[in-house]
């Protein structure tokens, strides 16, 4: 008898413990915001090497993104671009090989990619293409000394981890959403005269991120937010969500995701509210959204975090690109960045690599500085980077659309 | 404490719509889980995948029919084609698992036959994530958007037509059991195996047509799911599997009505019950909470009424 009443005390323990542990959950998931200047930066330790290519051998250069699953639609026409700028390139005798992992767009899809990238003996990476998958693997590329580019992870986190020093191995393209989420609090608010929003976010780096950039500069243009709900990569049943929404009556949906749970609950949203108006990001910028979604996703306004490109490089890089791909240049962001990025990785190796007693010699510290060191103009516009490895090349880096009769129509502004 | 609710008539009657519907889907997969457990004391965790078959095979069938260009009454022929079709796949795949993964294992010890059955539940899982290249299909967009409204209640058509048809399926199949000469053999057999066949059942048999009614069910399922949420994929049976066999360890596992009223509390549980959480001052649960709050449901009930909500009556199992 007395052990039984031992037993349920027990469990009472264990359900206060658990009432406890979800009270500060929830309590602690919000305030993570910090907002530190770009101004001193310190770094952390790199593990830089000297990496040693036998006459004969190809330098190999990783890729980290999705390439299969939901998401393939953004990672693959990333790869073909990262593929294309390195197609005949050679160094000093040895050719380049683009050696690509898929990580499914996850966090342990990133890590594990970059274990086995490592491992390859890759002397610089391109990716990964998802902010989730970039902060799972900086840590790693960090310890390696090996430098990677993303041509298109736009989070905040990346270029401010969560502990301080920030990674001198990793730099980006495109632009943070830092940029993109206070452009798209403005033309909300401002062109669109949404006064009220409603958020619904990826519980991911990129989807949280986004969504606190555009809720302080939301907030801070005076709109108001009605409610803010995540979920996990995958679901599809957003009933209850849009439920919420509809008793909230905001003005705008403001989504921070992908596209392929963007379109399942746009087919939702559509079903119950037909006019509220939808703002979402590079995520579901998507040729895979219109698809899907059909007729529910017209009207449906998008950002992209870089410019509406028009310079003499990027009409040379798109005819290249569709014609070797036979992919439509602007099916899917981030091509001309990811071409960018390749180049500006193979164009440092040639500075730096030195040939000795028949071998090639790669000293991934120089790599590294060389790569940071770039003026470059590219497909994807002026490219030049901060000590975070921010790209401060742009001018106009936010461009929006709206999809109209089954295609994406750039908004003048 | 105060309840004084601060949210709208409406907003609950749509919220309460919303957990009958998921709970619906919940309750016709935690049939199979149940009567499969109730005879042969083990837990069908490829079931999850039997419901995944049918929904794409209920996909093919109205992609071969016509898809989006269905319209007209030829739409309710078409869904109706698609749910047979989906049985038929979720049944046939249901009998060749228990033939080739569970039957040669009856006798082995009872970790045996779970593990084989995590281990049908990955490989069909993967084999259509291959096949599909792990992109996710889209349910043609045929069923007439619209709602009726009874009192504070505003139900769309999808939701009328799955909550009913759900309703539909579980009183066939409990007519089946309670009432045929097979649902007897499935009672008996669930009772004790070996004074069944010494009464002259066909113990492999009946446990075959165990197998069958559930999968039946996950395929009607499947079809549902599919034209409510229009997004399936490779792995959509894995949570819904899992909710499912929550559902029905909540419901007390091997009960029939355990099962049904299992599923409807936890769809309940998910949406209403986390609107009325964040009625409590300081909460604030947002959609991704949702899965904490069903598994959170499990652990209790585990802990403080393992046998579930209808505690095991050998005449009510099956």
């Amino acid at each position: 008898m007395s052990e039984r009443k031992g037993r349920s005390r027990f469990a009472w323990l264990l359900l206060l413990a658990a009432f406890a542990m979800v009270l500060a959950v929830a309590c602690g998931g919000d305030d993570d915001d910090d907002t530190g200047g770009g101004g001193s930066v310190t770094y952390g330790k790199a593990g830089f090497k000297t990496v040693e290519i036998a006459s004969g051998q190809p330098i190999k250069i990783g890729y980290s993104g999705p390439l299969s699953g939901d998401l393939k639609g953004i990672g693959e026409p990333i790869q073909k671009a990262v593929e294309l700028a390195a197609k005949g390139k050679t160094i000093k005798g040895h050719n380049i090989q683009v050696v690509s992992k898929d990580d499914l767009c996850s966090a342990d899809g990133g890590a594990s990619a970059a274990t086995q990238l490592l491992q390859e003996g890759v002397v610089a990476v391109v990716g990964p293409v998802c902010s989730g998958a970039v902060v799972a693997a900086q840590p790693q590329y960090e310890a390696a000394g090996v430098t990677h580019v993303s041509p298109s992870s736009t989070a905040h986190k990346p270029t401010y981890p969560d502990r301080g020093q920030v990674f001198q191995t990793f730099l980006r393209t495109t632009y943070s959403d830092d940029i993109q989420g206070p452009a798209q609090a403005k033309f909300a608010y401002k062109t669109l005269g949404a006064k009220t929003a409603y958020i619904v976010y990826d519980t991911d780096a990129y989807g949280s991120g986004l969504r606190d950039a555009f809720k302080a500069a939301y907030e801070k243009e005076g709109g108001k937010i009605l409610g803010s709900e995540g979920y996990e990569k995958k679901q599809t049943d957003f009933k209850a969500v849009v439920t919420n929404i509809k008793n909230a009556k905001p003005d705008l949906v403001y989504f921070a995701g992908f596209y392929s749970e963007a379109t399942p609950f746009i087919k939702q949203l559509r079903a119950e509210m037909k006019d509220v108006k939808f703002l979402a990001g590079d995520g579901v910028k998507n040729d895979e959204f219109i698809k899907g979604a059909g007729a529910d996703a017209e009207g449906a306004y998008l950002s992209l975090p870089s410019p509406v490109y028009t310079g003499e490089a990027y009409k040379t890089f798109g005819d290249l690109f569709e014609k070797e791909t036979g992919i439509k240049r602007d099916a899917s962001p981030f091509v001309a960045e990811a071409y960018d990025a390749a180049s500006i990785i193979i164009r440092a190796l040639e500075k730096v690599a030195e040939e000795k007693d028949g071998k090639l010699l790669i000293d991934l510290k120089k790599l590294n500085e060389e790569i940071r060191k770039t003026e470059f103009d590219g497909a994807s516009g002026k490219i030049k980077f901060d000590a975070r490895g921010e790209n401060v090349g742009g001018a106009t880096p936010v461009s929006l659309f709206q999809v109209k009769n089954g295609a994406f129509e750039e908004i003048k502004q | 404490m105060s309840l004084a609710l601060t949210l709208s008539v409406s907003f609950w009657s749509d919220q309460f719509v919303n957990g009958l519907t998921t709970g619906s889907l919940y309750a016709l997969i935690a049939l199979g889980y149940t009567m499969v457990y109730g005879v042969l004391k083990m837990i069908n965790f490829a079931h999850g995948e039997v419901f995944m078959l049918g929904s794409f095979a209920g996909y093919g069938a109205l992609v071969a029919m016509g898809g989006n260009d269905l319209s007209g009454p030829v739409i309710a022929l078409a869904i109706l084609g698609a749910i047979i079709v989906a049985m038929a796949a979720s049944v046939s795949a249901s009998v060749v698992i228990e033939r080739l993964a569970y039957r040669p294992l009856r006798n082995a010890p009872r970790l045996a036959p779970l593990i084989s059955a995590i281990g049908v539940s990955i490989f069909l899982q993967y084999l259509v994530l291959e096949q599909t290249s792990a992109r996710a299909k889209f349910y043609p967009d045929i069923f007439p958007r619209g709602s009726v409204a009874a009192g504070p209640f505003e139900i769309t058509y999808i939701q009328l037509f799955l909550i009913a048809s759900s309703v539909a399926m579980m009183a066939v199949l409990y007519a089946i059991i309670q009432r045929t000469r097979l649902g007897r053999a499935i009672r008996a057999v669930a009772e004790n195996p070996t004074n069944a066949s010494l009464m002259g059942v066909d113990v492999n048999r009946t446990i075959v047509f165990v197998f069958i009614l559930g999968a039946a069910m996950a395929g009607v399922a499947g079809v549902l799911y599919g034209l409510f949420f229009q997004t399936i994929r490779g792995s959509m049976g894995f949570i819904p599997g899992i909710k499912a066999f929550t559902a029905a360890v909540l419901g007390g596992i091997g009960s029939i009505p355990g099962a049904m009223a299992g599923g409807y509390a936890l769809g309940l549980a998910e949406t209403v019950g986390r609107e009325l959480l964040n009625e409590l001052p300081g909460i604030n649960l947002g959609n991704q909470w949702r899965d904490v709050i069903a598994f959170t449901l499990l652990v209790a009930i585990l802990i403080f009424r393992p046998t579930g909500i209808f505690a095991q009556r050998s005449t009510t199992r099956a």
